[in-house]
């Protein structure tokens, strides 16, 4: 089965991985130089423009190129400025889990013994709670908004870290750089932080694309949840959450954003998995 | 593929409750032809979950009330036309301005045998008076000096003034048997003299009735009432179009069309008594004290717009009011409020408030129709006229601990209804003494009580034409629209539609 797998990994690898890097750089490019476009405002209702029809005219983005939506905003807009706000979510969510994550597995994997016992307990008990359901239960309690929701992402997201790390660092802290480096007197931080840390970065490099994709995702459901971004501001998980009323009359409403979410989680996925591939040794 | 649509549709925010909901259409529409109901059963979708079986704690109409409705009898209930009819009681009339008499119809009983009468009406309105059996519904027998035991048939019940309400608020009110209660737990089991009896309580799921073959006062038309809790919009959509529905509520516009359009079911809507209105929390800064600044958000709302374009022309701007025409005390001399953003930037300098002004608005969800899109609209037009607000949506359950709480945000997006149809109620809702009046006006609260003070229709209406010019004036909210109600039915039965939110299978014809 697996083998299956990996022989259309290898036909469709080279490609796919190069897919992915191009759509995950299209995404960000639109993305992030979205003021420059002079689209409409994605948050200024227009009731005269309700689920105008899409005109599918790039061109004039004034034209509402994908339709307008329940409050006659310009829908390619909003997935626009509701892509940044939901990467930015992202990037700021895996950014924040991943400083936690490593620090904690340098520590575990340097020290081992009872930190290493503390720690590592403590990852399995992130690892024993559903992630939604903590997500959930965390913004609940502290209420919506935009801190708490990177808060709530990161804090699901640390422990991946955490654990391929402390492996890591369990193999490198016996090479022996690291012991002469020991030998001469160096002080364990600077070990840790200086000698270690760059031998196990790339390992955290592939699980931080996947862990985007995923936190992406998880935004997603918990704006769609309403526990996300607070309205008027578009995020995709929003935007599908404000459609799901008109799947019967207006599918366009929510299809758009999600196919943006698709397609952004997709690339994503698809970029890390050629990190993975050509940076992990054992699969090369 | 019908399964897979309604179970995106079918996930709710912030509620988990809304992932069975979704499971369950998932699998019922599945076996939605296995399950073909027989044209004696009818579904019933409830919009929000049943909270108690207990009549006495009950207080949600649409809900709770309703499903008391068809377990017990009332002494009077309200008809789809608004009227009132005897249900226990054969007829009443005001004797002078301190009591009202209620003849009972003789010879009604629980299913045990024991008898509805004088004694036991007695004992039920004791019992809620009582502060012991914190009955949520106290209050309206505050004005209530004594109630009285005439004969087997008729009960006196003494007021402390002129109570002219009293018989629309005993239409929410349902008798329990005394002997039964004895042993027995009302929140959760059910004794009654209704047209139905109780067969299953899934609590926060389904409600399944069976007619009851001892009732007298009202007959059961179906083999068997089923209501289901599906709080999704457009999970009731699906199910009303598959036939799995008979009767649902609170159906977005947009498929009101639709599903008249597919010939596979029916669905309308009827002008509604709740007023959508943006409660404006008077005692908290910067509303508090500044009239001025409370008109100028009212000038600065394009309500005609909304309802045209949000509505699609069906509902009714309010009148300067949060009453409907249905309402007894309605004020046909008031105007809205035009929308005039000139205006509104000019009262809010005169105000003295330094734009842009910053301020909270919440926004309750899944409890009122559209209540995402009211808010965010309201939330641009106040923009426009250099009031910032910032919307907080939250879970309707949560955001009500804080209003009952008077712990209300500055602002907050609510719609409101009385179910008697009367100044008195609706009006009083803004009474100082109301904890969640969020207003204090003395002029007001001095007409609200000129109007109770007398069982004088002409005096009480010139009370409330009082009452509602005063409001209108100080605008302790901005008044907005009376939402559309909007219902779907299956080809099977026809429902007599009323603007209230009660639901009975009395009101249902077999076709």
């Amino acid at each position: 089965m697996i083998a299956a797998l990996r022989k259309v990994r290898t036909f469709a690898g080279g490609h796919s991985g190069w897919i992915g890097l191009v759509l995950l750089a299209a995404v960000i490019l639109i993305v992030v130089l979205a003021p420059l476009f002079g689209l409409p405002d994605p948050v200024r209702n227009n009731l005269r423009g309700r689920f105008v029809p899409p005109s599918f005219n790039f061109l004039d983005l004034t034209r509402y190129p994908l339709g307008g939506d329940h409050l006659g905003r310009d829908l390619f807009s909003r997935i626009v400025y509701g892509g940044r706000v939901s990467l930015a979510i992202g990037a700021l969510a895996v950014g924040l889990g991943g400083v936690i994550g490593v620090i904690v597995g340098l520590f575990a994997g340097f020290y081992k013994g009872w930190v290493d016992r503390v720690l590592m307990r403590l990852v399995d008990v992130q690892l024993s709670i559903p992630l939604m359901l903590l997500a959930l239960l965390v913004v609940a309690a502290l209420g919506p908004s935009l801190q708490n929701l990177i808060i709530v992402l990161a804090l699901t997201s640390w422990v991946r870290y955490a654990r391929v790390v402390r492996g890591q660092v369990l193999a490198v802290r016996e090479r022996e750089f690291v012991q002469s480096a020991y030998a001469i007197g160096v002080g364990n931080l600077r070990i840790i932080f200086v000698h270690i840390l760059p031998n196990v970065l790339t390992p955290v490099l592939v699980i931080a694309t996947l862990e985007l994709a995923r936190v992406i995702i998880l935004e997603a459901g918990m704006s769609f949840l309403g526990l996300g971004v607070q309205p008027p501001w578009p995020s995709w998980g929003r935007m599908l959450a404000e459609g799901r009323n008109y799947m019967g009359t207006y599918p366009e409403v929510s299809v758009y954003p999600g196919l943006a979410l698709f397609i952004t989680a997709l690339a994503v996925n698809l970029s890390g998995d050629w990190l993975r591939d050509r940076l992990d040794p054992k699969l090369r | 593929m019908v399964t897979t649509i309604s179970k995106l549709a079918g996930a709710a925010p912030g509620s988990w409750r809304s992932l069975t909901v979704a499971a369950w259409l998932g699998a019922s529409l599945a076996g939605a032809l296995a399950s073909s109901a027989s044209a004696e059963t009818l579904t019933i979708a409830l919009s929000s979950t049943v909270n108690t079986l207990d009549p006495t704690q009950a207080q949600v109409v649409g809900t709770d009330v309703s499903v008391a409705a068809h377990l017990y009898s009332p002494l009077v209930a309200r008809g789809p036309d608004g009227k009132l009819y005897g249900v226990l009681a054969e007829s009443w009339q005001p004797e002078g301005d301190a009591a009202w008499l209620f003849n009972l119809k003789p010879g009604v009983t629980f299913p045990g045998g024991e008898p509805l009468d004088a004694e036991a009406v007695k004992w039920n309105i004791d019992r809620i008076r009582n502060p012991e059996t914190k009955s949520r519904n106290r209050a309206w027998f505050d004005p209530v000096s004594e109630v009285e035991v005439v004969s087997p048939t008729q009960v006196r019940i003494k007021t402390k003034g002129p109570y002219p309400t009293l018989p629309d608020q005993l239409s929410m009110i349902f008798f329990l048997s005394p002997e039964w209660m004895k042993t027995h737990n009302p929140a959760t089991e059910a004794y009654g003299t209704g047209p139905y009896t109780l067969k299953q309580f899934v609590a926060g799921d389904r409600l399944i009735l069976a007619p009851n073959d001892k009732a007298v006062l009202e007959k059961p038309t179906f083999d068997e009432v089923s209501m289901r809790v599906v709080p999704e919009a457009s999970a009731r959509v699906a199910g009303i179009l598959a036939g799995e529905l008979d009767l649902a509520f609170d159906l977005p516009l947009e498929d009101v069309e639709r599903i008249k359009k597919s010939g596979r079911a029916d669905a309308g809507w009827v002008p509604s008594s709740r007023s959508m209105v943006v409660r404006m929390n008077t005692l908290k800064a910067p509303l508090a004290g500044n009239t001025k600044l409370r008109q100028a958000l009212n000038y600065a709302v394009d309500k005609e717009g909304m309802v045209e374009a949000l509505l699609g022309g069906l509902g009714t701007v309010s009148q300067c009011q949060i009453m409907t025409p249905a309402y007894f005390g309605f004020n046909k001399d008031l105007k809205p409020y035009p929308y005039d953003p000139a205006k509104a930037k000019q009262l809010l300098k005169e105000a003295g408030v330094t734009t842009p002004l910053k301020i909270d608005l919440e926004v309750p969800l899944n409890r009122y129709f559209m209540a995402s899109e009211i808010g965010q609209i309201v939330a641009g037009q106040l923009q426009d006229v250099g009031v910032e607000a910032t919307i907080k949506e939250m879970d309707f359950g949560a955001w009500v601990k804080t209003y009952a709480g008077r712990d209300m945000g500055q602002m907050a997006l609510l719609g409101q209804a009385w179910p008697t149809l009367d100044a008195d109620g609706m009006l009083s809702l803004y009474a100082a003494a109301n904890p969640t009046a969020y207003f204090d006006d003395k002029p007001f609260d001095e007409a609200l009580k000129a109007g109770r003070g007398t069982t004088d229709p002409a005096k009480r209406l010139e009370a409330y034409k009082t009452a509602t010019a005063r409001m209108c004036e100080e605008a302790p909210v901005i008044f907005l629209f009376a939402q559309p109600f909007t219902y779907g039915t299956s080809k099977k039965i026809t429902w007599k539609a009323r603007g209230g939110d009660w639901v009975r299978a009395t009101d249902v014809v077999k076709k």
